[in-house]
């Protein structure tokens, strides 16, 4: 290469060797190489523990997607899942009376059964894990294999099947009209959570024999499940082809689409991995822009002694292109070798929680960590670099004229825009990214305000104070405009800081709550009344913590006010209502709103929304656990006037208010209720949940099924076995293995948030130690004058300590503001939290900022402020 | 060596304002003078005078508010910026009042800097020659940061004579320095500079210093108030 061997090209070389082996260029190279080095392994990282997640959380629903309908559906959409290199397996779902079918006893009516009958082709479960006991000796030890879809002519059952057609594992029962061996018992289901509450003990038996049992009728209610499962990428695809083609007896869902608690806490923690990725690329960012702009004015004498001698603009501009070239390669080089290694060991630390299908693709990572860097060296070096080549010769004989840091300024554009198209390539949002950058600018413009302000007003409190805070605020005055930038930089980098470890502390908080070490992993189900006092009696004696036993009515609101409202007859809807028992609704919110929107949306002009099925309704003397009033007054036991408490999100979808006259049907009865009270709910506690809940007066004398949720413990286990056994007629559910599999989830995000948020403190760190470096120079300058003016060395060094710690100290306080104010928009507008008030972190922020500002300014001016050093300086 | 006594600069109702706070400011009023090759010349003045505006005029380091400037018959008030740097590369030598080396090149690297940017062959034989001269081969691998201020100045110096420039701007050369260390540096500058026949313009308020040239001139307040004068002895160099 010719261009190597001129002058300038070995110049080059020569002044970057030495540069680098001297630490001059250390900041610059390691925001760059931070930059780089967060981005990739953050996006590898994110994008790891995403998939995984998301992978092992669809075990839930035994595939990515489902498509659940009432109706077969279009052969199409199997051959684009097809062609997508999607997997599917295909499911019919019906109740049905089961026999046991060994020889004499078949006319015994103690030997029948209503079961939930699945009927599926041979790949379920795509995702997660069905195990089963296919011998009576694993039955008894508890052990299982795993397994798929059961041969032909054979059944997965229940343990309850077994227990209730008093058969034995490898003797026959009879679905329909034909006649199945029972070749495993079912000891974990993937999608266990949610079939589990569908009516009866669970069948599963091969699609190929569904028709031979002649249930499937033109009458029967049957529904079909679609499940599909593959590559992330081809998913979404497929996802986005099959939405827009969606009719009313069709639900489409994927983990994240369904309400549930695992759901949240995967949004969420997606949300905060992307926002702290997101910020912990603007904090590389600002460092690089900071480390630039230090870069060019150190460079700037240099320049001028370049051009004195004779060397052109072109030759000053080609030596440091090539310079800050070779810089930024090499930056984004060992950027890219750390990134890999932190991710590397990010997800060595996290292996046990990870499942082992997860693929490690880093070509994705790899191209944005890249492009970062690129983005990162070109843009952010643009205006300080064409300032280094303009810089006049004439700075040889007279000082460099320093331009002022202007933050706000069309130099500034290059910068911004780099900053936007980061986050747009790396949050794929433009919306987001637009709206992030344009209230950083107003939050940007609103700091240097007050940082303007505080330092007029540090003025007057230091005139009270000793003689080194005194000189300490009169240096902070005196540099206000360099020293204001300075603080939003700190402001922004220590906001963001404590912005990351508030949301976490809150989502971890969050979660904690929503699981407790008590949290239910027992529902008990169908029982009747006179079960009621026995069921409490054994939780009290035996200490259990256990949820209200809650009185179980089904019933349609017919009314509003007198108006009609819809009770469209979309048969998915009347499929699930019918299909599914109570709990159903009450845990898991299910989507009976999301069902109903779309029905709403062709009727809504019609008649007034209804809700499209039957509710379970229940009465309470006592406002339950995790319900909170929002409205209206809770009910004295005693009021006997009708009334009803709505929930929250409901009473909104159906338009209902406090005072309002709401009509319910049950069964031939017709009755009128006020809305005396709006609550909301946590749809996630591991409790019965209920929409609609009424005084005693209203639903005592109708007949009721009752259900409750309790906590086992593993060492009453045995106990509670022998008590339920009593009650062959009370449906236990069993929510242990789900209860596991979220805290798992959350433990595995909880590393994932750790291990982010370390790399965005790194990040923030960088962004103060090269703020502080950028100023070093002028500061040197500045000592070295008051030094030969006489001042003593102690009286300099606390003056610098202090005003460093004074600009920490309200870097931290305007970050708390600022944190203060994001966090609230955060928790309401993103993370769908309670908002809250974080004052801890206010005394962290300003503590903390003090200190470790304080610490890198003594640092950095460590050597000035020694005598030989400020000597040679003076020099 | 070049004993002919050619103009080498010449200057023509040379005069240089700024505006400051919107007031026009004349930093230099008119003033004509010509410079000889190979002779020594004094600006004089005290602080603020106006030397250093003067010096950066002559070396084409900025431009004149009117008047001419001519170096070696160059109009360099007619050239922009990229031709006074031609020029500068060609003709012009400097020293500084602040040493101004390059922080992270060696003493040798420095030396070598000017004669790089002139497409020289030999630059490392001449630097390591010129280090030599200067008394400072034992530290050409040294960092400026690990040289006292004197002997930065002698590296500044040899950097200064390594293209064998036409013309030699100092400023204040020794301002920076205690006044033995000083004297050390101006003998081995007016030394060299009479090995190499250079033309050196020297900017100093040290009388002592200024009376080692051949010819002074004072600057007061940006005007030229006293007349050229012409030193009758020659320099007699003392080690
Ligand atoms: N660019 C400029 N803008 C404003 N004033 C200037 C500028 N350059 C020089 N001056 C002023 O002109 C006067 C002469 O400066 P200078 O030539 O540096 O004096 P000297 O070198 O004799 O000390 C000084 O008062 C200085 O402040
Ligand atoms: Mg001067």
């Amino acid at each position: 290469m010719s261009f190597l061997n001129n002058a300038a090209a070995k110049q080059s070389v020569r002044l970057l060797r030495h540069e680098l082996k001297r630490g001059e260029l250390t900041i610059v190279f390691l925001a760059l190489v931070l930059a780089v080095a967060t981005v990739f392994s953050l996006t590898g990282f994110s994008n790891q523990i995403k998939s995984a997640l998301i992978i092992q959380s669809s075990s839930f629903i035994a595939a990515d997607r489902v498509l659940e309908t009432s109706r077969k559906i279009d052969p199409l959409i199997i051959q684009k899942s097809t062609t997508l290199n999607l997997q599917h397996v295909q499911q019919i779902v019906m109740s049905s009376m089961v026999f046991a079918a060994n020889d004499d006893q078949k006319a015994d009516p103690s030997t029948m059964l209503l079961a939930s009958l699945t009927a599926t082709s041979d790949l379920y479960p795509l995702r997660g894990e069905l195990l089963v006991s296919t011998t009576a000796e694993q039955l008894v030890n508890k052990q299982s294999q795993l397994v798929h879809a059961p041969n032909k002519n054979e059944v997965w059952v229940d343990k309850k099947v077994l227990t209730n057609l008093k058969v034995k594992l490898g003797e026959h029962l009879e679905i329909g009209i034909k006649k199945f061996v029972i070749a495993g018992v079912i000891q974990q289901l993937p999608d266990n959570s949610f079939s589990i509450f569908s009516a009866g003990p669970k069948i599963i038996l091969n699609i190929t024999d569904i028709y031979a049992t002649d249930l499937i009728q033109p009458a029967s209610r049957i529904g079909y499940k679609y499940l599909f499962a593959g590559d992330n990428k081809d998913i979404e695809q497929f996802s986005t082809w099959i939405k827009p083609q969606l009719n009313n007896t069709q639900r489409f869902y994927g983990i994240k689409s369904r309400q549930n608690a695992l759901a949240k806490v995967l949004n969420r923690a997606e949300k905060y991995l992307s926002l702290a990725s997101m910020l912990g690329i603007v904090l590389a960012a600002v460092a690089v822009a900071v480390g630039a702009r230090r870069y060019s004015h150190r460079h700037q004498v240099n320049v001028a002694v370049f051009k004195a001698m004779g060397a052109s603009r072109a030759y000053v501009s080609n030596l440091y292109l090539l310079h800050w070239s070779l810089l930024s390669i090499a930056g984004i080089l060992v950027g890219l070798i750390a990134g890999y290694f932190i991710q590397f060991f990010g997800l060595l630390a996290m292996a046990e929680y990870l499942p082992n299908t997860v693929t490690n693709n880093l070509i994705e990572p790899l191209f944005i960590a890249i492009v970062t860097g690129l983005i990162c060296a070109v843009a952010f070096a643009i205006s300080p670099l064409i300032e280094l080549f303009n810089t006049s010769p004439l700075a040889v004989v007279r000082s460099v004229k320093q331009t002022k840091p202007k933050l706000i300024s069309w130099q500034q554009v290059p910068a911004f825009s780099a900053l936007l198209g980061l986050l747009m390539m790396f949050s794929g949002d433009w919306k987001l990214s637009l709206i992030l950058l344009a209230s950083g600018l107003i939050i940007v413009v609103i700091l240097l305000l007050f940082a303007r302000l505080m330092m007029s007003l540090g003025r007057g409190v230091g005139s009270k104070a000793g003689q080194a805070w005194q000189l300490a605020l009169a240096n902070l005055k005196r540099n206000a405009s360099e020293n204001s930038v300075q603080l939003v930089s700190f402001t922004i980098a220590i906001q963001l800081l404590l912005l990351l470890l508030v949301v976490r502390n809150e989502l971890l908080a969050d979660w904690q709550a929503q699981l407790p070490e008590t949290a239910a992993n027992r529902f008990l189900i169908n029982i009747s009344k006179s079960q009621v006092d026995e069921v409490k009696k054994f939780t009290q004696q035996n200490n259990l913590v256990a949820s209200a036993v809650y009185p179980v009515i089904p019933g349609r609101l017919t009314a509003v006010n007198n108006e009609k409202i819809s009770n469209v007859n979309d048969p998915s809807v009347a499929q699930n209502s019918s299909q599914k028992s109570s709990l159903k609704e009450s845990t898991l919110k299910e989507n009976a709103i999301k069902e109903n929107s779309a029905v709403d949306n062709n009727k809504a002009n019609i008649t007034r929304r209804g809700i499209g099925r039957e509710l379970n309704l229940t009465w309470q003397d006592l406002l339950p656990e995790k319900n909170k009033l929002i409205a209206g007054k809770w009910w004295q036991a005693s009021d006997s006037n009708a009334q009803v408490s709505i929930e929250e999100k409901l009473a909104q979808r159906l338009d209902i208010k406090l005072g309002d006259k709401l009509t319910f049907q049950l069964g031939s009865d017709i009755f009128d209720v006020e809305v005396t009270s709006i609550r909301t709910v946590n749809w996630q506690s591991m409790q019965p949940n209920f929409y609609m809940i009424f005084n005693q007066q209203v639903l005592q004398d109708f007949p009721a099924t009752f259900i409750a949720s309790l906590f086992v413990p593993e060492l009453q286990q045995q106990k509670f076995s022998s008590f339920i056994a009593k009650y062959p007629t009370i449906t236990v559910l069993d929510v242990d293995a789900m209860i596991n599999q979220l805290r798992k989830v959350i433990k595995q995000v909880s590393i994932a948030i750790e291990f982010i948020l370390i790399l965005v403190v790194l990040a923030g760190s960088l962004v103060l130690v090269a703020q502080v470096q950028a100023t070093m120079e002028e500061r040197q300058r500045n000592l070295a004058i008051l030094r030969t003016l006489g001042a003593r060395g102690v009286l300099l060094r606390n003056s610098v300590l202090y005003e460093f710690i004074a600009l920490g100290v309200m870097a931290g306080f305007l970050a708390s503001c600022a944190m203060e104010v994001a966090v609230y928009f955060l928790q309401t507008k993103v993370f769908a939290m309670a908002a809250s008030f974080h004052f801890k972190f206010w005394l962290l922020g300003m503590g903390s900022g003090g200190l470790f500002v304080g610490l890198i300014g003594l640092f950095s001016c460590w050597r000035l402020l020694t005598k030989t050093a400020l000597h040679r300086h003076v020099v | 060596m070049n004993i002919k006594s050619e103009t080498i600069l010449k200057v023509n109702k040379l005069s240089k304002s700024v505006t400051l706070d919107d007031k026009q400011l004349t930093i230099l009023h008119p003033l004509d003078l010509e410079v000889n090759s190979a002779e020594t010349l004094a600006i004089v003045g005290s602080s603020g005078s106006g030397k250093t505006t003067l010096l950066s005029l002559l070396a084409g380091l900025d431009l004149p508010s009117s008047g001419e400037v001519y170096l070696k018959e160059q109009p360099l008030h007619q050239f922009n910026e990229e031709q006074r740097s031609q020029i500068r590369a060609k003709h012009v030598g400097f020293i500084f009042q602040q040493f101004l080396l390059i922080n992270s090149l060696t003493a040798l690297e420095n030396v070598m800097l000017p004669a790089e940017l002139a497409n020289q062959k030999n630059a490392k034989t001449l630097a390591l020659q010129l280090l030599s001269d200067v008394g400072l081969s034992e530290r050409s691998d040294h960092f400026p940061n690990q040289l006292s201020g004197g002997e930065q100045q002698r590296v500044a110096i040899a950097r200064a004579f390594i293209t064998q420039p036409d013309v030699l701007f100092a400023d204040e050369p020794t301002g920076n320095l205690d006044s033995q260390t000083g004297e050390h540096i101006a003998d081995l500058l007016f030394n060299l500079n009479q090995q190499f026949g250079t033309t050196l313009v020297l900017v100093t308020h040290d009388h002592k210093l200024a009376h080692r040239c051949q010819r002074q001139i004072e600057l007061a307040a940006g005007r030229l108030v006293t007349a050229t004068v012409v030193e009758p002895q020659t320099n007699v160099v003392m080690l």
